[in-house]
């Protein structure tokens, strides 16, 4: 009963969504819109399961002194700091919540991420070489997408900039596309899978 | 050691100061580099310039805080356009990062334009689990948020009483940095039919192209070039002009780099 119950829910509300979408009549489009609701309330809770497993592993890093607990500290106290504040002070304008948001979480994430642009470059440097003929391919076309998307690439050639957009629109638009369906493909199969109740990994172990 | 073994052996940290030099002095003394208008951009374009004024557009934040710099010269050269054309901006947002900084840039752009908050602008908040959210603002948007940001009431509220569902909003606008505008064109067009245009990083602009060659997308403005060809159409200078300066050094010295780096490559493979 323990795998079967989840198996029955899921076969019922994946058919009821799959086929609402084929009847307007105002009894399904009340329960659809139920549904939409209940998903968002039952991810709330999935919220508060990940807050109690950060709290519970940086705890544990903590109370064991493990290598690197000083930062799991300044972690928890991320955390709690930011709540008691938003729930003190409130989130919006001229509250200490947003100002530690606008001074340190988005200076602080905004770095990490322009970091990647000197990695990208000590690594192109490095890696980035003409071994083979499809490395001298790869190497002509992100030297002209990288020009092209630049001003300076115009300025150059105005072929640059249209070599660019060919490449974007014409080879890397037709791999997208055979992706993105690939990716259509699959996820219809995974989904019928798991509405049948043949694909159940999603209950975990026996 | 000879020229080719130093350039060879060239420490990563040349390489990092090179980056950084070539990202600031661009920023300190203007180049002024000429940015040409792609036609996806200008299709956003139209699409605000041939709404009615006072026609209602929804500018949904779905971005975290780490690509700020990129997403906010987006966001402010869209809303620039949508104000001064006097039209009535919903903003909201599906990634939590996106909720305070989403409210902040309205806030700023509508000051500059002397908007009303409640009359020619609603922020509506945050929402989790996205699409539930996009559909459920299909059918009724009161129902989603029965609430704005700021706690005021969206059915008493003067602009959001008149919105019901997507059917009184004509253009949807996803501000992005991952694949939420996927979500917005699988739901919001797919199912209810609405045009949908969208801001997004550089990085993820290439994902896009295919919706936007099929139709599913009205217009797509890509990355700090996009910001750049948004503000020369809107003829308001902003931080994407400063930046393309930057980024086209960063990509030249990027490239430079590369060239050497091969140079050293084929030099060494000739001795062996």
């Amino acid at each position: 009963m323990r795998r079967a119950l989840p198996i029955i829910i899921c076969f019922g509300f994946g058919f009821f969504m799959l086929i609402q979408f084929f009847v307007p009549h105002p009894s399904f489009v009340s329960s659809y819109e139920s549904v939409l609701d209940w998903m968002q309330i039952i991810y709330v809770f999935t919220l508060l399961v990940g807050v109690a497993n950060y709290v519970k592993i940086n705890t544990k890093k903590i109370s064991q002194t493990q290598s690197g607990w000083g930062y799991n500290l300044v972690a928890l106290a991320g955390l709690f700091v930011m709540v008691v504040l938003g729930f003190w002070k409130g989130t919006r304008e001229n509250t200490p919540f947003l100002w530690l948001f606008n001074n340190l979480q988005i200076p602080m994430q905004s770095t990490m991420f322009s970091l990647l642009a000197f990695f990208v470059a000590s690594a192109a440097y490095r890696g980035f070489r003409a071994r083979t003929k499809e490395a001298t391919i790869l190497l002509i076309t992100a030297a002209l997408v990288m020009l092209g998307r630049v001003p300076i690439g115009n300025m150059i050639h105005s072929a640059i900039p249209d070599s660019a957009n060919w490449i974007l629109n014409v080879p890397s638009m037709a791999a997208r596309r055979g992706i993105l369906i690939g990716i259509g493909l699959g996820t219809i199969s995974t989904s019928l899978r798991i509405i049948l109740g043949i694909e159940r990994t999603y209950l975990g172990k026996e | 050691m000879s020229f080719a073994e130093n350039i060879k052996n060239l420490n990563r940290r040349v390489i990092f100061v090179l980056i950084a030099l070539s990202v600031v002095i661009p920023l300190i003394f203007k180049i002024g580099l000429p940015s040409k208008v792609t036609k996806e951009v200008k299709q956003v374009y139209q699409e605000i310039e041939t709404l009615e004024q006072g026609s209602p557009v929804l500018v949904s934040f779905d971005h975290e805080a780490s690509s700020l710099p990129e997403i906010k010269p987006m966001a402010d050269a869209i809303l620039r356009h949508c104000f001064s054309k006097d039209l009535k901006v919903l903003g909201l947002a599906l990634l939590a990062e996106g909720t305070a900084i989403g409210d902040e840039i309205m806030r700023e752009v509508a000051k500059e334009y002397e908007k009303e908050y409640g009359k020619d602008y609603v922020f509506l908040g945050f929402r989790p689990q996205y699409m539930a959210a996009i559909l459920g603002m299909g059918e009724d948007i009161h129902r989603v948020f029965p609430q704005d940001y700021k706690g005021n009431s969206t059915v008493e509220l003067a602009m959001t009483k008149e919105l019901r569902n997507y059917e009184d909003i004509p253009l949807i606008i996803s501000v992005a940095d991952g694949d939420m505008p996927t979500y917005w064109i699988n739901f919001a067009n797919a199912r209810y039919h609405k045009r949908i245009v969208i801001a997004v990083t550089a990085v993820m602009a290439t994902s896009f192209y295919p919706f936007l060659n099929s139709g599913q997308l009205a217009g797509l403005v890509g990355g700090l070039k996009g910001a750049a060809e948004y503000e020369i159409l809107i003829q308001k200078p902003g931080m994407g002009g400063k930046g393309m300066d930057a980024q086209s050094m960063a990509h030249l010295m990027i490239l430079v780099l590369v060239i050497l780096g091969n140079i050293t490559f084929f030099m060494g493979k000739k001795k062996t």
